[in-house]
């Protein structure tokens, strides 16, 4: 019986991890697929053939590592997958886009794989791949990296770093003019520095209108648990518990969890009558929201857009021309990597009053804080 | 004196604390501890694990333990996620339900006709869960927008949402009805009105099928107390050999238990896709298989105690997603509640767990007075804590299955 057993047992383990191997495995499977139809794409549009100079015998290779929530969070990294498609479709470059699991521990490996498969330059979208960087970057000198939100030492990764908080301040400001019940609330993903820039500058903003403004925080989950970038049920039960407590503007910093905020807010607009808004994050949520789930559209008042896919796309375009440098850069307002968007015009009438405040944290007269005092 | 706190047996001081925080609630700083909108949310967040806790003990009344619940619950999210996609929300919640129990089916053929180890078989079932959910994730979805190897697109539709009339403010037809709960727990009377807010939870914009997973407790409790089958199923996780001398078909008590129980597994799962996200993500379950038979545990096998277990520890999450200042009124109901135990041990002459208990009383009362909110870190194990503590001092009567776990061979005498 034992000897059946143990059969049994060896029979049902390997077929396990058998199957296993082709969950992780199939990301190339399809990545591969993937880098074939590019090409074909770009030969269709005129537009960008014309931009793509005569394809060279080995094109150069871009990979993209996401992070945790993967694509179809219709924030961060969906942002960063669409200035890694342009960057694809106008170089001519090879495309491979990879999703780490679900914990997110096996980005080390999946950057070593980008690196051993040749590519030319390759980005981990997300500050997570820091640790990552540091450890698979030395060992191919020869290769571009790029890291989002983060900074790695050695000297071919280049860090893409943003003001998280002259945005946020604006979002802010947008967020008290406004407010009607003087009540406005903040979402984090996860309760770490990062995120706790975008809820300082949102707070400095808002209390720069109106320092008597009720500013209500919540946080999905604390690190090193960043489930909470991908966890709508839980944005939805926060963002529920801050409208019930009288705020009718939720600002979001949180990823795909952002997604149960603007759930909350039509729920919450159509059992109580009165409407109540969220603000999106990364992306022009007006757009990207927007059009995947079209009856959230009439809820999101305004984006704090942090532009990843620029980023990405300008790494990509100096890896083409051979001006790729390392270290740290960062966007801000002055660079227009990052900006509060105006799409559906429900903030069009203070608009005004935004670009004042903007002016002020250009020339420096305002510095938004970036960390908890 | 002594008869008083000889009453308060280790059965009823579970619901000392109840009472303490109905107190506690009373300070403003503190009302979210009793407000309906966190008994709404306590609901949708212990409605997956009372599922799954529901799942473990069909399971585990044959006689097969079952710790690959998650791993069901996992199969679950994806087969209702593809059928809500393909079909239409309630076919998911169905297609979700079949999903799990297929593989509630693999552990049944593992364990029951293999004879494999209960727990070697269901590790090996979460792990073969994850993988064959991305999996099929990638084939199934690979040409749709807004769906990746992680995610899945959303569902079609949405289950309705019910809220009752006259009591919580419900429409018959198009007209309004008088919100009776809700105004009480306006007029801020004590206890009425937390009571209300209680009920208003359960009433007011509730999904119908957390209603459906709500009846299935009663159903549960019918199921395999008051029917043939069901004290066929108990028998065969208490005496195997016994049931089959009385003509018991054993093998088929056990597949049918292990069966439902992935196919409730499955439930939760789907449950969580179609009644909360609306798209299966990688990693959502997030636990919940485990900590539903955590909750069964607690509820020492009985599927209402399965209810009241799986409800604290929504209740507890609710709490810590919604309100962290409420998280530190938890505190001295901690300390009034051992200050309690340290006079009830104090009587029944354990001296040592008195003087400990007093201690900690002391200890928490000080951080409760000397602090005016809790780190987060802490307030986000609010859940796993207070489900340990609750733990701890209730079940140390847990009745096990007698032979649970055990492998049972046609013909054997044991």
């Amino acid at each position: 019986m034992t000897r059946m057993k143990s059969k049994w047992l060896i029979l049902f383990m390997v077929f396990s991890l058998f199957l296993v191997a082709c969950g992780g495995g199939s990301d190339e499977a399809v990545e591969e697929v993937e880098a074939v139809e590019e090409p074909a794409e770009t030969l269709d549009s005129p537009a960008t053939t014309a931009a793509a100079a005569e394809p060279e015998a080995d094109p150069m290779g871009i990979c993209l590592v996401l992070d945790i929530g993967g694509l179809g969070d219709l924030s961060f990294n969906d942002l960063a997958y669409a200035g890694y498609e342009k960057a694809v479709a106008d170089f001519g470059m090879n495309g491979t886009f990879l999703e780490p699991d679900g914990g997110g521990e096996n980005r080390g490996e999946l950057l070593e794989l980008c690196a051993e498969a040749g590519n030319d330059l390759i980005i981990g979208n997300g500050f997570l791949f820091d640790a990552s960087m540091n450890e698979v970057a030395p060992k191919f000198p020869d290769t571009n990296f790029a890291i989002t939100d983060g900074v790695a030492e050695p000297g071919n990764v280049r860090g893409m770093l943003f003001n998280h908080a002259e945005g946020s301040f604006l979002a802010g400001v947008a967020a008290a003019l406004k407010t009607q019940t003087n009540n406005v609330g903040f979402l984090g993903g996860v309760d770490f520095p990062l995120i706790h820039e975008f809820e300082q500058g949102f707070i400095a903003g808002v209390q720069a209108v109106n320092p008597d403004i009720v500013i209500q925080i919540g946080y999905a989950t604390v690190a090193p648990d960043f489930g909470g970038f991908n966890d709508q049920v839980k944005g939805k039960e926060i963002a529920l518990a801050q409208y019930e407590a009288g705020a009718d503007i939720i600002y979001h910093a949180a990823g795909g969890t952002g997604t149960g905020m603007f759930e909350a807010a039509k729920e919450v607009s159509e059992s109580t009558g009165s409407k109540v808004w969220g603000i999106g994050v990364d992306f022009d949520q007006y757009y990207q929201v927007g059009n995947a789930l079209p009856e959230l559209q009439e809820y999101i008042l305004s984006s704090m857009v942090k532009a990843v896919d620029v980023s990405i796309y300008n790494a990509a375009k100096a890896t083409m021309e051979g001006t790729f440098t390392g270290g740290a850069s960062v966007d801000n307002l002055a660079t227009g990597g990052i900006y509060l968007s105006y799409s559906g015009g429900y903030i069009d009438d203070i608009k005004d009053t935004i670009e004042s405040y903007k002016e002020k944290i250009m020339s420096g007269e305002i510095v938004p804080p970036s960390a908890r005092p | 004196m002594k008869k008083i706190f000889k009453t308060l047996s280790n059965r009823y001081i579970v619901f000392m604390p109840v009472l303490l925080v109905l107190v506690v609630a009373q300070v403003e700083t503190y009302s979210q501890l009793t407000t309906s909108g966190t008994f709404g949310a306590a609901v949708r967040l212990a409605i997956p694990i009372l599922l799954a806790g529901l799942g473990g003990l069909y399971s585990e009344k044959t006689g097969v333990v079952n710790i690959g619940l998650e791993g069901m619950m996992i199969m679950g999210t994806w087969f209702g996620a593809w059928g809500g996609y393909t079909f239409g929300a309630w076919q998911g919640v169905f297609i979700g339900m079949l999903g799990g129990a297929l593989f509630g089916l693999i552990h049944a053929i593992a364990t029951v006709s293999f004879q494999v180890d209960h727990i070697v078989s269901g590790v090996a079932i979460n792990i073969l869960a994850a993988g064959v959910a991305r999996f099929l994730n990638v084939i199934a979805f690979k040409d749709v927008q807004y769906a990746s190897s992680t995610a899945s697109p959303r569902i079609q539709g949405d289950i309705e949402i019910f809220t009752m009339p006259f009591l919580a403010g419900g429409k018959i037809g198009e007209s309004e009805t008088f919100n009776l709960l809700g105004t009480i727990e306006n007029l801020d009377i004590f206890l009425l009105s937390d009571i209300s807010a209680f009920f208003l939870g359960f009433l007011s914009n509730i999904s119908y099928l957390t209603l459906f997973a709500l009846a299935l407790v009663p159903v549960s409790v019918l199921v395999l107390w008051f029917t043939p089958l069901g004290l066929q199923m108990r028998s065969v996780g208490e005496y195997p050999a016994g049931s089959e001398s009385l003509g018991v078909n054993v093998y088929l008590m056990k597949y049918i238990g292990v069966t439902i129980s992935g196919a409730l597994a499955g439930l939760a799962g789907s449950y969580l896709v179609v009644a909360g996200t609306g798209t299966y993500l990688e990693g959502q379950t997030g636990g919940r298989g485990f900590i539903g038979l955590a909750s069964m545990l607690f509820g020492n096998y009985k599927p209402f105690g399965v209810l009241m277990g799986s409800g604290l520890f929504g209740f507890a999450d609710a709490l810590q997603l919604r309100s962290p200042q409420a998280v530190h009124g938890l505190l001295i109901v901690i300390s009034i509640f051992l200050l309690i135990l340290t006079f009830k041990t104090f009587f029944e002459k354990k001296y040592k767990v008195s003087i400990l208990s007093f201690l900690f009383s002391a200890a928490f009362l000080l951080w409760f007075m000397n602090s005016t909110s809790i780190p987060n870190q802490f307030v986000y194990f609010t859940p796993h804590i207070t489900t340990l503590i609750v733990l701890s001092f209730a079940n140390q009567r847990i009745k096990l299955p007698e032979k649970i776990g055990v492998p049972y061979k046609k013909g054997e005498i044991n």
